[in-house]
């Protein structure tokens, strides 16, 4: 009798679980399933079962929490009663207000310069000052993971709710004070962003050369104060993992300044090696040419009543800096001349190159459009890309797919335009999300005070009553 | 060499200022804002290379001051914007930047967004509010005017 012979089956014709069914999808097909932002809150969150109290200020160190906030933590902000955050009085121009703020202050509303610092956590109030306040605190301390703080140094020591003093209480707590310098000789400078983009070396290196109408600026946003934040969420997800291995808490002590010095990039070691001092050269890029903005001779939006649009939607960001580019480049504005003068890329970065070329390109776009200059370039393989602005992001096709850009049905305050984390380091199973913007002052502290705390409902009237909470 | 912060026109005692062309490499001709008299001046990274120089009358001129002043006539001035006399300054903020909180009632894409003041006292014990904004009950005007938004078509997606 014949042997059955059992027909031979392929690897890849085994139906798999689903990860292997996703394997033969093309690429971006992957990532529109695995990354889609209509199933983010289909999906569980990375730090859920994370409590962390944030009694911080302006946008620094509340973006650090808003940070875990995002990922899933539950976070809890104290702020001073019927006053709150600071930085809810901080609306561009006094312009752009959400309310309510509290009923207290019908007129009072909170700022969108609030936004995005501190998304979906829990609001209540606190004033640390009074005597009542420090058993408060102690057990919600009990209670938390960690805490991030900005007041001066030593204050909350003095109230007696330092780290030394809770970490008596939970050895597991890890504590962040935020400083502006961190401590040394200028432990009592406060700091702004605009302080720390002076002092840490990055104002001297931002913005264009005295030579080209320019001196030392700070960025237009606070983009000190969100990288200082940024970082200061690296070191608690690194304390949070030390914790799990040792079971202890941690202090973590952050200088906003020290995040400036670090931005600035090969400065400091350059400094270090040959004594020179890194010079400043705006938009223009000291190791590549052409690489940098240049400015058109006409608005895309000549009759906006808008300036930011009417007169400076007309910058294009150009690179050309390999030699092949460079002389494509040069062809298509009409000056083979250029390509002939500097045929090689050390030539092209000498600065009285770099001023040359830089204008012949400005005046080749003088008599056209940003968009007519994009198109011309890129026509040519050339990079080219608009500087664009507000409205502009908002209308790209690629931010709204990705998430970048979304409209949040804000439950206390109704229609709001964000832009998240959401879509800077996506995460495939446990994305970032933004249930609410924020909320109102003391909104939560029938919530945690009661709820969460066990604190008698005739306690908290009485708290609120005396101005505690 | 003088910093070219100004041109100080002596025939009718105005101080024109230039800015940003202090920090400039530029050349060309001004007006000045109190008397129309036209200066050439030629500036190198920030200091007169040439000029303040005065051309003959009607000579045409490539820019206006920024703003100017009379500091001998209890600085009467001349601000930005000043037709036929100062530039515009595009800088300048919108009309609402003055102070005023803006009134809003719907986002650009026609939803309804909670921007205006006074509004009715919503929270409960010590400040604490819920999860929603009940429209229809707290701004019944919104409310409708959202219903005829919506039947008009002009509620977008984005």
């Amino acid at each position: 009798m014949r042997e059955k012979v059992k027909p031979e089956i392929k690897f890849e014709d085994i139906p798999g679980p689903e990860e292997l069914e996703l394997e033969k999808m093309p690429f971006e097909e992957y990532c529109r399933k695995i990354f889609d932002p209509k199933k983010t809150f289909e999906k569980p969150e990375a730090l859920k079962g994370i409590r962390w109290l944030s009694c911080t200020m302006y946008i620094f160190t509340p973006h650090s929490v808003s940070n875990l906030a995002e990922l899933g933590a539950e976070c809890i902000k104290i702020e001073m009663p019927r006053v709150g955050d600071p930085m809810r009085h901080t609306s561009p121009f006094n312009e752009a207000y959400l309310y309510p703020l509290h009923d207290t202050r019908p007129l009072t509303g909170t700022g969108l310069g609030f936004m995005n610092a501190n998304l979906n956590e829990y609001f209540i109030t606190l004033d640390y000052h009074r005597p009542e306040a420090r058993e408060i605190v102690y057990n919600l301390v009990r209670m938390s993971d960690g805490l991030t703080e900005c007041y001066r140094p030593g204050t909350f020591y003095r109230w007696g709710i330092g780290y030394k003093q809770l970490m008596e209480i939970n050895p597991r707590f890890i504590y962040v004070w935020g400083g502006g310098f961190g401590y040394g000789p200028k432990v009592f400078g406060g700091s702004y962003d605009i302080l720390g983009q002076a002092q840490g070396g990055l104002a001297s290196i931002t913005g264009f050369h005295e030579d080209f109408g320019g001196h030392p600026v700070k960025h237009t946003n606070w983009v000190i104060d969100w990288y200082s934040g940024t970082m200061i969420t690296v070191g608690i997800l690194a304390a949070l993992y030390w914790r799990r291995k040792t079971g202890l808490g941690t202090m973590i002590e952050f200088s906003q300044v020290h995040c400036s010095t670090r931005a600035c990039g090969y400065g400091i070691p350059l400094y270090g090696r040959f004594g020179i001092v890194r010079q400043r050269w705006g938009n223009w890029d000291t190791q590549l040419c052409v690489h940098g903005i240049i400015r058109t001779g006409k608005s895309d939006y000549p009759d906006d009543p808008n300036p930011q649009l009417r007169e400076e939607a007309r910058y294009v960001m150009v690179s050309a800096f390999q030699d092949q580019d460079f002389r494509e480049l040069c062809y298509v504005i009409g000056r083979p001349d250029l390509w002939e003068k500097y045929k090689t890329h050390k030539e092209r970065l000498k600065p009285e190159a770099q001023m040359e070329i830089y204008g012949a390109l400005e005046q080749w776009a003088a008599d056209k459009t940003r968009s007519e200059v994009v198109e011309i370039l890129t026509n040519a393989g050339l990079l080219a890309m608009p500087v664009m602005n507000d409205k502009e992001v908002y209308e790209c096709q690629h931010f709204r797919e990705r998430g970048t850009i979304r409209w949040i049905e804000d439950p206390i305050f109704g229609d709001v335009l964000v832009q998240g984390g959401f879509s800077v380091g996506m995460l495939s199973e446990t994305p970032r999300r933004v249930r609410w913007v924020w909320r109102p002052v003391g909104a939560d502290n029938i919530r945690v005070y009661h709820e969460l705390l066990g604190y008698p409902i005739s306690k908290i009237k009485e708290w609120y009553e005396k101005g505690i909470i | 060499m003088t910093l070219t912060e100004i041109i100080w026109c002596k025939y009718c005692n105005t101080v024109n200022y230039l800015d940003p062309y202090t920090f400039w490499n530029w050349k060309g001709k001004v007006k000045c804002a109190g008397c129309d008299r036209v200066y050439y001046v030629h500036i190198i990274q920030g200091f007169y290379y040439e000029g303040p120089k005065e051309m003959p009358p009607g000579e045409p001129y490539d820019i206006m001051p920024l703003y100017a002043d009379k500091p001998l006539d209890g600085y009467e001035r001349f601000r930005p914007g000043t037709p036929g006399k100062t530039r515009p300054y595009t800088c300048l903020p919108r009309e609402i930047y003055l102070g005023k909180a803006d009134v809003v009632k719907f986002s650009i894409r026609g939803r309804p967004v909670r921007g205006w003041a006074p509004q009715p006292p919503s929270s409960g014990l010590a400040g604490s509010q819920g999860f929603k904004w009940d429209i229809e009950k707290l701004a019944p005007d919104v409310w409708k005017e959202y219903q005829v938004k919506l039947r008009k078509g002009e509620v977008r997606e984005w």
